[in-house]
């Protein structure tokens, strides 16, 4: 099911985008991007309803009624819980609306990922379960294998540049594709986190401003090691995908630009 | 590190994981090789190679003797005329290795490390040198001591398939859809054969050129020229070497079909033939039988007629193109039960061999 309903729709749009480009050196990178930003206008729903969802929430740590409720019930968690529920309901907040989108999202980056790996066929193998997964209907023994060069990079390889020099820990060279990776995941952690802190005495908003804050700092690296691991075709889609992620969020005019300056004080930013 | 920041952390090591594990992306899983002279087989396979005695079916040794990340084995081994065993490996120094077949001791003084990409093709050994074709695109030309006597040919595109030889040209076949002919004295490709499609399988040497099938669906005869001629075309992808024998040419594609091309009329001496499952290994043709192992894990000797003799259920999947040691057949099922199996030309088991874990 997952391989019907998921990866072979992908790889087959994938090889079909990579055709309709001319199957050259580069095209296999250009149907990259385009892949990714197909797969994102087909989420950015999902990606609106999150950012939205979100949204609402941080606006509510600022409400004045949901902070008197944090104060007045701090001791009573039961009844802060009843409250808190009365306020989502008078107020049509979804508090489940930020993080079913990811939810959602998951198995769609998952198979994207897997779509890409299938589609560069590195061993007979894979050329096998590639072949398998074409739809009857496609015409691909013209493109098949996919040409992988792009830019300075084989897409079927990890990125680096070479050093003149050998180092140990950077086989493949200087892997400048893993940092863009990394600081792209940065920048667009960073400006989805609230502008303020949350109320000290708000124990569930403290809790998640936690959690936000661990991911920017785990999310980068955990996407940085990938890129410097896996075949660089997976960074072009990691680094679109980051890039179309910043531009949706700051297109709702609440990216939060000061957060990418480490110790600069925060600041709301201007509403539209 | 509080309950959040524990939870966030162990989301994220489980996105790691998922990404990871279904990407294939190590590039360490494929079906094995397999060789065999009159004594020995010798199956490639994951971390190890193995030699196995053909009469017992039992492990003589395997290289190396500990699983390593530097060495993951797919290529089919090669027996050369001066008693060296060569393979190349997939795994994360990309070496090519000379190994003595009776102990699995290296031979050279240090393998060849200076390919880009990994060893799935077999090197031809010819004229006491190594022709050894790399999926980054390189045809490596080395002495049988494992040094480079000159300077590889780009041929561009991955090589998966051994070179042939007619005696005066190299053969070699490229999955960017061309097969390159190589003049051995001036180490110069001419001008490549366009084939339609990337061709995995190795030429087969005729009179007066190579055959050759794709993914283009088709067998062609290239002649020593360069000129190309479509013979025959298959329901689908054809993967495995066609094997001439006599007048006939065998092969199989990827939708089943066996297929048995009569070269002096240009006729198929058999309407249909389509047992079970994909068909990525080349047929073995012996005596008057011709051994074809399908997808579906089911090895099949027919006659000359096309006609199906047995029939054996292995299980796992059948990739790998059976051999012939003396009078057993040998083949090496992936997934399976067991890694290789020993049949005589009646169907019948003599054993089985599975690595001690």
């Amino acid at each position: 099911m997952w391989e019907t309903l998921i990866i072979q729709p992908m790889v087959n749009l994938l090889l079909w985008i990579y055709d309709a480009l001319g199957h050259g050196p580069q095209m296999f990178g250009l149907a990259i991007i385009l892949f990714t930003i197909v797969i994102k206008l087909i989420t950015w729903p999902l990606n609106a309803s999150q950012v939205k969802g979100a949204q609402a929430m941080q606006e509510l740590q600022n409400d004045k009624e949901w902070q008197d409720i944090q104060k007045k019930y701090a001791k009573d968690r039961e009844k802060l819980a009843q409250e808190q529920m009365r306020i989502y309901k008078d107020r049509g907040i979804n508090p489940f609306a930020s993080c079913l989108p990811t939810l959602v999202q998951f198995p769609i980056i998952i198979g994207l990922y897997q779509a890409i790996i299938r589609a560069m066929a590195a061993t007979p193998l894979d050329m096998l379960n590639l072949a398998r997964t074409i739809y009857p209907f496609q015409n691909v023994e013209n493109i098949i294998p996919l040409n992988s060069a792009f830019l300075w990079m084989n897409l079927g390889r990890p990125e680096g540049i070479p050093l003149p020099f050998d180092v140990a820990f950077l086989p493949n060279g200087f892997p400048l594709l893993a940092i863009v990776v990394a600081l792209t995941t940065y920048i667009q952690t960073k400006l989805t986190m609230p502008a303020t802190p949350p109320n000290p005495t708000d124990q569930a908003a403290s809790q998640t401003a936690a959690m936000t804050s661990s991911m920017a700092v785990y999310m980068p690296l955990m996407l940085g090691w990938f890129a410097l691991t896996f075949a660089s075709g997976i960074s072009v889609y990691f680094i679109t995908s980051n890039l179309l992620g910043i531009v949706q969020y700051a297109a709702t005019g609440r990216a939060n630009w000061n957060n990418l300056i480490p110790g600069r004080k925060k600041s709301t930013p201007a509403k539209k | 590190m509080n309950r959040k920041k524990l939870l966030a952390f162990l989301v994220l090591m489980l996105a790691a994981l998922a990404l990871s594990a279904c990407t294939g992306q190590l590039l360490t899983n494929n079906w094995p090789g397999l060789a065999a002279d009159a004594e020995l087989a010798y199956l490639s396979s994951g971390s190890f190679v193995y030699a196995v005695d053909v009469t017992t079916g039992d492990e003589v040794w395997k290289y190396p003797t500990e699983a390593n990340a530097a060495y993951v084995f797919y290529a089919t081994p090669v027996l050369t005329e001066d008693g060296q065993l060569l393979v190349g490996s997939a795994g994360t120094t990309h070496a090519l290795l000379s190994l003595n077949p009776a102990t699995g001791k290296e031979n050279w003084s240090e393998p060849f490390l200076e390919a880009k990409g990994l060893w799935v093709a077999a090197p031809l050994v010819w004229n006491e040198t190594i022709y050894a074709p790399n999926t980054d695109g390189f045809l490596y030309i080395l002495n049988l001591n494992g040094k480079q006597t000159a300077d590889p040919i780009e041929l561009g595109g991955s090589l998966w398939a051994t070179p042939a030889t007619d005696g005066e040209l190299l053969y070699v076949t490229s999955l960017d859809h061309h097969l390159h002919i190589i003049n051995p004295a001036s180490a110069q490709a001419g001008e490549p054969v366009d084939l339609g499609g990337a061709s995995p399988g190795s030429p087969v040497v005729g009179e007066g050129g190579v055959y050759v099938g794709s993914f283009a669906s088709n067998i062609e005869f290239i002649s020593t020229t360069g000129g190309m001629e479509i013979l025959a075309t298959a329901s689908n992808w054809i993967w495995g070497t066609p094997v001439l024998d006599g007048d006939s040419l065998y092969y199989a594609d990827l939708s089943g079909n066996i297929y048995s091309l009569n070269l002096a009329s240009g006729q198929q001496n058999w309407n249909e033939l389509k047992p079970d499952g994909p068909i990525v290994a080349s047929p073995l043709v012996a005596g008057d039988q011709i051994y074809v192992g399908a997808e579906d894990g089911v090895f099949i000797a027919l006659d000359r007629d096309g006609k199906i003799v047995w029939e054996k259920e292995l299980g796992g999947k059948i990739y790998t193109t059976p051999v012939l040691s003396g009078e057993l057949i040998l083949v090496a099922p992936y997934q399976a039960e067991f890694t290789l199996a020993a049949y005589d030309a009646e169907g019948k088991q003599v054993w089985t061999f599975t690595p001690e874990e």
